[in-house]
């Protein structure tokens, strides 16, 4: 007689509710799920609302994406109405993802990441609570809430608070900054850049010289994110679908539908692309997408890592490091802008141009598309939104499957696999809340 | 000796766990605290007894009143934080989930409102709680203490005809003159607590209402405002602008 055994483990230091279950069939471990317990519902509650209410609305999708979020839906009801969105505003677009995005990739790279790392490179197996760790490093400890508290403090001059932004609204940003949140911004940047430079030499010194684990590696998966000739840039560009150097495909937001499609019960996203094949959106196919940083001292850290590093979902964890730097650069650039603070009227939404709408954005955790269709009325009738993570659900379960499969026909203790695939869902940095909209 | 204290989320967005982690006050937290669970950044699985549960989210499924009812048996006082786990928050807008705030299950002993919770507000009462303090809020509603309060209409004859400015109509860097209502913008500062430092109206937007009502009897409030204001058509066949973050109760 076959015997069936489903175990249900939940998970921690991951954002939102999630559970892994683990299927044994025959004291052999047939499958292993990544799930996410409920769906809000969020797709199906704004039908019937009016086109510049959405926005504020998704911003509750996610405590963490909540910028990413609202500035995609705002990009896409700009859409239905062919208007350009103010430079002024487009710039304080990008300083308000900086800002989110170095807040969530400082939390996970701290509470999430970092404790697996010393775990896995069996650095200390017993870092794990806040507390621990700022005995560990106070430094290193001091820099991150720093960074938290940068991050923050962007949102709150140019969003109005810091999580669930005020000024970002349907044809802009309703904020003139002034000289003095501009010099107080840059003070924010500036120390951004000394911390997050101290934190990758740090990275670097502890991780460089050490080989990550098999298990962490990427089997052959397609890279998915905005291209912006090449450069680094989560604002706007074409779809970039890429496999390696010698085949991608490229291709423009409202043309998506060719690639990508929503799940007919709205959960989970299919790939017309290839049946076979896995899609991975986040940081790590950001970096394959990216040609050219333009920036030597970037250069320099990633050439510290070699393919082993490069191969494996671990990278992330560098690669949040450098986008946060990255983006400290870029962020120092932007307040250099005159037109930063030079008034400016924003764009009448009142000349419906077309029927539906589209915004998309790469989120810390990758590429984030919002679709919406209106009636006659100029009211949704239907709403669809593409999350990072679903994108990856596919591939993190493949990944954990795998490993699981191994470690319990090597151990067969089921708690030290429990324990490992945790690791490794982390090491994706799901966003649950984002899932679960 | 510190106070312990149990941290979870029930459905939500981590929006308060996450302003929680970004406080200023937060490295002061943690030092003077023990956090005993708190599956965002612990992996602690086990709950035990506490001084204080901070709850972020409303209830959308059984299990979770299970959860909830476990963390009020391990704790002395049990705090609702954010506007979900207050008032319903966000789902309230839900067609198909039937969302409740937490203190229809359970016994609450405060409130930190808010969509976030306003980072001011947020500190202070986790110092008063670290210090044992009253934590009791403000009774009053937005308009107490608007920044437009000087022109504010007393006899509200002007019709209610949009529930957003119109982007251009925002005039950058400067600080509207006009109390929304007089505009013709519904602001539902007459009906939601005070506490926010009103940062939708000084930039410019009206009060969505993210704080929550002030007295336990939102519906009635609701139906009191309604009573003052004239709604145009449009607004009034409109869903889900007094209760996007405060689910009404029905009574029976």
């Amino acid at each position: 007689m076959k015997r069936l055994l489903k175990i249900v483990d939940v998970c921690t230091r991951v954002e939102g509710h999630g559970t892994v279950k683990i299927l044994l069939q025959n004291d052999e471990i047939s499958n292993v799920d990544f799930e996410i317990q409920s769906n809000r519902g969020f797709e199906s509650f704004l039908i019937g609302k009016k086109l510049n209410d959405i926005p504020k609305i998704v911003s509750r999708i996610c405590g963490l994406c909540y910028a990413s979020q609202t500035i995609a839906s705002c990009k896409a009801v700009e859409n239905f109405f062919n208007i350009s969105t103010p430079e002024q505003s487009i710039l304080l677009r990008h300083l308000l993802l900086f800002g989110e995005l170095i807040k969530s990739h400082s939390m996970h790279f701290y509470f999430q990441s970092l404790p697996d790392l010393f775990q896995i490179f069996d650095i200390s197996q017993k870092l794990f609570s806040p507390y621990e760790l700022i005995r560990y490093d106070s430094q290193l400890t001091t820099y991150i809430y720093e960074l938290i508290k940068i991050g923050n403090e962007i949102e709150k001059i140019f969003g109005g608070r810091s999580v669930h932004l005020i000024t970002s609204i349907p044809g802009g940003i309703v904020y003139l900054p002034s000289r003095k949140d501009i010099s107080m911004a840059r003070k924010y940047f500036q120390k951004a850049k000394i911390n997050l430079e101290f934190i990758i030499d740090k990275f670097i010194g502890v991780f460089s010289n050490r080989v990550p684990p098999e298990e962490y590696d990427l089997p052959n998966v397609m890279y998915m994110g905005l291209n912006n000739f090449g450069n680094f840039n989560r604002y706007s560009g074409t779809l970039k679908i890429k496999e390696n150097v010698k085949n991608s495909i490229e291709f423009e937001e409202k043309n998506y539908s060719s690639y990508f499609e929503k799940d007919i019960n709205l959960r989970g996203i299919d790939f017309h692309f290839d049946k076979n094949k896995r899609f991975l959106v986040g940081p790590i196919s950001r970096y394959k997408i990216t040609e050219n940083y333009e920036n030597d001292n970037i250069n320099t850290y990633l050439g510290y890592f070699d393919k082993s590093w490069q191969n494996s979902v671990l990278f992330s964890n560098f690669l949040r490091l450098i986008e946060m730097y990255f983006e400290t650069q870029q962020g120092l650039i932007i307040l250099e802008e005159p037109v930063l603070n030079r008034r400016t009227i924003l764009p009448s939404l009142t000349s419906l141009k077309n029927s539906e709408g589209i915004g998309v954005i790469e989120a810390p955790r990758g590429m984030l598309l919002h679709h919406y269709y209106i009636n006659d009325n100029e009211i949704i009738k239907k709403a669809k939104i593409f999350i990072p993570t679903e994108i990856n659900i596919p591939i993190i379960n493949d990944t954990i499957t795998k490993y699981a499969q191994e470690l319990y026909n090597r151990t067969g203790d089921i708690n030290i696999v429990k324990k490992k695939i945790q690791t490794i869902i982390r090491a994706f940095d799901p966003c649950i809340s984002c899932v679960a909209h | 000796m510190k106070p312990r204290f149990i941290i979870i989320s029930l459905t939500s967005c981590s929006g308060c766990i996450s302003t929680l982690i970004s406080l200023d006050i937060f490295p002061q937290f943690l030092e003077r605290t023990k956090i005993i669970y708190f599956p965002f950044i612990l992996d602690v699985e086990k709950i035990e007894d506490c001084d204080i549960a901070l709850v972020e989210g409303c209830i959308s499924e059984e299990s979770e009143i299970n959860l909830l009812k476990e963390v009020r048996k391990h704790a002395k006082k049990v705090y609702a934080l954010g506007t979900c786990a207050a008032f319903g928050g966000i789902l309230s807008l839900s067609n198909s989930k039937d969302i409740k705030p937490i203190s229809d299950f359970i016994q609450i002993d405060g409130i930190i409102p808010g969509c976030p919770p306003p980072s001011k507000l947020f500190g202070n009462i986790l110092i008063r709680l670290i210090e044992n303090k009253d934590t009791s809020l403000s009774e009053k509603v937005l308009c107490a203490n608007c920044p437009l309060r000087e022109n504010m209409e007393k006899i509200l004859d002007t019709d209610i005809i949009k529930i957003n400015p119109n982007p251009e109509e925002i005039i950058l860097g400067e600080e509207n003159s006009d109390c929304f209502l007089k505009r013709g913008i519904l602001c539902l500062g007459p009906i939601t607590r005070e506490g926010c430092e009103s940062k939708c109206i000084k930039l410019g937007l009206p009060c969505e209402g993210c704080m929550g009502p002030v007295s336990k009897d939102f519906t009635s409030n609701i139906i009191n405002f309604l009573s003052l204001v004239k709604l145009s058509k449009d607004l009034i066949n409109y869903e889900g602008i007094f209760y996007r973050f405060s689910k009404p109760k029905l009574r029976r």
